[in-house]
């Protein structure tokens, strides 16, 4: 176990690293890309059309950089068994290690993305405020329902490789009903009521409530969103444990 | 002896296309034989008759569909030459991770790093990444990573040595000796039936899926030559 846990932590390293190595600017990258991102939708929703929710900047980011998290997991989580078919064929590993290390990697790169987030609202006039102290409990339930969607997605697109068309394309059309450019409040009550059954649109509610209003997170809705993960995280991985030496023979 | 792996009947199914579906195909179907302490286990069969499948079976990276395999508590692994390298990071780096993916704590793995190096023959290149390596060089860090971390049970399919004429006489050399230092356990895929003959103290003869026979080098070599032999009479 614990020979385990040093390899996790040493191929997070090693990966970050050789990340960083491959362009010139190195691990700036990981700050303007996803400044890059956000610029055009700025440039799409912030200037072009005129919104009703005031502050749509600091409301449009608050939403892209948390859901930018989520979505680098699962999609880099399509490939992540996948791909390792190479090295699944020298050794045995438990296969659960490939999407965790996946999950560290791009958390890593989220804290930067996040921290800047932070000092950008701190800056534009929303302080640190007592709501802060529920924060780590919403990106405690992100991470978990990240990983809970993440496990399932690398556990089986192995057996069917041509579900990785289907879910990038998924990701979009969630994204678009996430509420990243728009809030519930400008919903009628009978499609908010479909609106909230989607985990990352209670997620990032939760973010904007925090960090924009001072107000505390929905706190039932953060407990179901828990035990769904929660449950996910243990099938998959009971999943991808039923197929640990299967995986080695599905050829890609 | 000491039994340290055995095989009854081993059978392993894989599918013929891509995936889990279409026909089943039997890589492996009736494989039987132990290995025991301290011997080098050779195995010797034509192209696609399951070598291969088999060291696979025995490092644990597969299970049998059918038949018993059962390992009393060994570290079996595959002889991998740069396993998991990655080719922005340095020599060391690779050396490291290559060392701790093939099971070795971090702490092993760094304190055979000097010899890594020693080893390689790489010399300040050692801490520069591995993509201004030539193929040689990576073949080298490969190698000396490989040879340090020492499992209990090494499996070899047909490499011995690698890179340049110097560096393979070496490496060839330095690995001929571990496999007939009497306290290793080896098996050893090789078409070379002299170098069979050479290193090791027993030979299974896998033809079709299946152990056809397993006795003395010299005798399961000459069967399974006049086994070929008549074959391309035929």
């Amino acid at each position: 176990m614990l020979a385990y846990l040093e390899l996790i932590l040493y191929k997070t390293y090693a990966d970050l690293k050789a990340e960083t190595e491959r362009t010139y600017l190195g691990f700036l990258w990981w700050i303007f890309e996803p400044i890059l991102f956000m610029s055009v939708f700025y440039f799409v929703f912030g200037v072009l059309q005129k919104q009703p929710v005031p502050n749509f900047v600091s409301f449009l980011l608050v939403g892209l950089v948390t859901w930018e998290w989520f979505k680098a997991c699962v999609s880099h989580g399509s490939s992540v068994i996948y791909g390792q078919y190479g090295l699944m064929q020298h050794i045995h590993l438990p296969k659960i290690l490939f999407p965790i290390i996946l999950i560290l990697t791009d958390s890593f790169k989220f804290a930067f993305v996040f921290s800047l987030l932070l000092i950008y609202l701190w800056t534009s006039g929303f302080s640190i405020n007592i709501a802060y102290l529920s924060l780590p409990v919403v990106l405690f339930t992100e991470l978990l329902f990240t990983m809970a969607i993440t496990f399932w997605v690398a556990a089986i697109v192995p057996f069917v490789p041509d579900l990785r068309f289907v879910i990038d394309n998924l990701l979009t059309a969630v994204f678009m009903i996430s509420g990243v450019f728009f809030s519930a409040a400008q919903m009628t009550e009978g499609v908010q009521f479909y609106f909230y059954l989607n985990p990352m649109a209670n997620l990032i509610e939760d973010y904007r409530k925090i960090l924009l209003h001072g107000e505390f997170p929905d706190w039932s809705s953060l407990m179901i969103i828990n035990a769904v993960a929660l449950l996910g995280i243990l099938t998959a991985m009971r999943v991808i444990r039923r197929f640990e030496y299967i995986y080695p023979k599905i050829t890609p | 002896m000491k039994k340290i792996i055995s095989l009854c009947d081993v059978g392993i199914c894989y599918r013929k296309k891509r995936g889990i579906f279409g026909e089943p195909f039997w890589a492996l179907k009736k494989v039987s034989f132990d290995l025991f302490q301290g011997e080098t286990l050779g195995v010797i069969g034509r192209n696609g008759a399951g070598k291969s499948t088999l060291m696979r079976i025995m490092s644990g990276i597969v299970k049998p569909d059918c038949g018993h395999f059962t390992n009393y508590g060994y570290r079996v692994s595959l002889l991998s030459l740069q396993l998991g390298f990655i080719s922005y990071l340095t020599g060391r780096e690779n050396a490291i991770l290559g060392g701790m993916l093939m099971g070795l704590r971090r702490k092993e793995i760094e304190s055979k790093i000097p010899a890594i190096h020693a080893f390689s023959e790489l010399g300040d290149f050692f801490d520069k990444p591995i993509n201004t390596y030539s193929s040689g060089m990576s073949a080298r860090l490969g190698f000396s990573v490989a040879f340090q971390v020492d499992p209990d049970v090494l499996l070899i399919d047909e490499v011995l040595g690698v890179g340049d004429e110097e560096f393979r006489a070496k490496s060839t050399h330095v690995m001929q000796e571990r496999i007939r230092n009497d306290n290793k356990t080896v098996v050893f895929i090789s078409h070379d039936a002299r170098l069979i003959e050479k290193l090791c103290d027993r030979v299974v003869w896998i033809e079709n899926g299946e152990s056809k026979m397993e006795g003395k080098p010299e005798q399961v070599v000459q069967e399974y030559h006049r086994y070929l032999h008549s074959n391309s009479q035929k």
